[in-house]
This record gives C-alpha cells, sequence and structure tokens, in this order.
C-alpha cells in the first residue's frame, strides 16, 4: 500500500514503520535520549522497544534527516525531532485521523 | 550482554554503540531482547543507514556566517529538502517508485544497470559460441546457456539495486549467485542423462 501524499516519509521503513513513528511521537513532546523514549513510548502505547528495533528505527530516522543528535557529555545522546520530522508526524497524524474519522462515521451509521 | 554488540558493523557500533549499550543494560535479559538485537544486527549489515563516501558531496552557502560548508546530498534527501519547502515532489516519488527500474532508482542507476546487462549479454554470448565450437553441446556448455539469462537478470539487479555496497560485496554476491544457478543446472542436465 503506498502513500500518495507527505506522510510517504515513514513508509519505506518497513517494519520499522510503527516503531518509527512512535519515536517521532515521543520527541514531539521533547528531546529525550534512547532509555527515555523507550519508557515514553512504553507509556503511551503500551509497547516496549526492543533496543535492537529502537536504534533500527532511529538510526532510520536520522539517514533522512527527521530526527537530529543533541551533544551530550554522558553516552546518553538525546535526540530531537528536526522541521522535516515534524512536517512528517503532522501529515501522518492527519492521515491516521482522517481514517480513524471515517471508520467512526461509518461504524456510527452502520 | 554488551557482547552482542559486536554483532552490528564497525561503523555503526562507532556511531551508536555507546548509546545503544547504554538502552541495553537497562533492560532485562530475556530470549525476546536477543533476538531483537540479533534481528537488529542483521538489519544493520544488510541496510546500513550512515551515508557512504560516494554520496554526492556539493558544495552550499553556509546559513548564518555566510560561510561555505561541505554537504552530503542524495535523492532522497534532495526530495525531501523540496518536500519541506513546499515543491512539489509527489510526481517525482511516484515515478521513482513505479519506474520498470523499481523503487528509489535514479536515472544513472538504471543506464548503469542496462549498460552493465547489455556488456555481460554479450560477453556471455561470446563465451558459449566459443565454447560450444570446442565442446559442441556438452552438459558444462548447455548448462552455461541456460543459467546465462537469470545471470543476466542477476547482474542488473546487483548492479542497480547494490550499487552502494562495496565493489568486494557486489562481487561476492555475483560470484556466488552465479555458481548456484550454474551448478543447479549442470546438475539437471547430468540428471537428465542418466534418466
Amino acid at each position: 500500500m503506498r502513500k500518495t501524499n507527505n506522510d510517504a516519509e515513514l513508509d519505506d521503513f518497513g517494519r520499522f514503520s510503527e516503531p518509527a513513528l512512535l519515536i517521532l511521537v515521543s520527541l514531539a513532546g521533547g528531546p529525550r535520549h534512547g532509555y527515555s523514549m523507550t519508557e515514553d513510548i512504553e507509556a503511551i502505547a503500551r509497547v516496549r522497544l526492543g533496543p535492537g528495533t529502537l536504534y533500527g528505527a532511529l538510526a532510520r530516522l536520522e539517514a533522512r534527516r527527521l530526527i537530529e543528535p543533541l551533544k551530550s557529555e554522558d553516552r546518553r545522546n538525546p535526540y530531537k525531532l528536526t522541521a522535516l520530522g515534524e512536517h512528517a508526524l503532522r501529515a501522518r497524524l492527519d492521515s491516521m485521523m482522517a481514517v480513524a474519522r471515517t471508520g467512526q462515521r461509518r461504524l456510527a451509521s452502520a | 550482554m554488551n557482547w552482542l554488540l559486536r554483532l552490528y558493523p564497525a561503523q555503526w557500533q562507532e556511531r551508536y554503540g555507546e548509546e545503544f549499550g547504554a538502552v541495553l543494560a537497562s533492560q532485562r535479559t530475556s530470549p525476546g531482547l536477543v533476538l531483537d538485537v540479533l534481528a537488529g544486527a542483521i538489519d544493520a549489515h544488510l541496510y546500513p543507514q550512515i551515508p557512504h563516501a560516494d554520496v554526492r558531496q556539493e558544495q552550499v552557502q553556509g546559513s548564518e556566517i555566510g560561510q561555505q560548508v561541505l554537504i552530503q546530498q542524495s535523492p532522497i534527501e534532495q526530495s525531501q529538502s523540496a518536500l519541506i519547502e513546499g515543491k512539489d515532489t509527489m510526481t517525482f516519488q511516484l515515478l521513482q517508485r513505479c519506474a520498470a527500474g523499481g523503487p528509489k532508482l535514479s536515472r544513472e542507476d538504471r543506464r548503469a544497470a542496462q549498460r552493465t546487462m547489455i556488456w555481460s549479454a554479450l560477453a556471455m554470448a561470446a563465451l558459449y559460441m566459443g565454447l560450444t565450437k570446442i565442446y559442441r553441446d556438452a552438459p558444462a556448455v548447455q548448462a552455461l546457456f541456460y543459467s546465462s539469462f537469470p545471470f543476466l537478470v542477476l547482474v542488473r539487479e546487483q548492479t542497480a539495486y547494490l550499487r552502494r555496497r562495496t565493489r568486494a560485496t557486489q562481487a561476492l554476491l555475483l560470484v556466488a549467485g552465479f555458481s548456484g544457478m550454474y551448478l543447479f543446472m549442470l546438475g539437471a542436465f547430468l540428471l537428465a542423462r542418466t534418466l
């Protein structure tokens, strides 16, 4: 399934698509490091990302400039959302909301 | 558990190793965690996300202090830049995804793949003709003929999709792929002769 609008940014992530979306949502609340993201994602989505999945998605997001690392003195490097990442996240959430609204409306009229 | 980190590519370890180790150390050891890290290591080898040195470099003007800075822009990044600037990239992206060459192949990538395939086809034809003249319809020669088509498809895929990998990786996959196909065909011919 291919998206034809701007939220197609995350479509090429394969099995990392959902973790990447959760990471973007987590970073929308401010910069976080890996462990903090895992905790936050578990709290908001009840999913605990393993380090392999987390860094697979983080590497993809960073390579596409959707997030960027911040300088840190300890080994827990924080990341923040870039303007492009915010744009992609907004587009994806808008698309999901449109689908959810349509689904709710159809269920209500069924 | 940190020994699992050694399964990742060296470049990846250099970039993410320390923070990955911190997250890994914070999690409770379980078979699921080991599997997750193993799958991540395989993914990091198959799809390295850290940009390669052969990405085209472009000089652009520095934003604030007016200095000349070097940045690396791949086709994906260029389309992203256009996206955030509000330019229409939808048609470009659709064309890239629906083109016969497959997803995310630039025109240069497709041309290089076609050139390689044509030259490989000519080389295979010359080799087949030469061997036929000497050995006539020996199973080894027939196997070469029948494995040449899948080989050419393989050559095209290698040169197009694995272009950003090292030459050693491409050569290894090409030789291994062709050897496998050739041995399969040869085995089939030898088996057919005994029946």
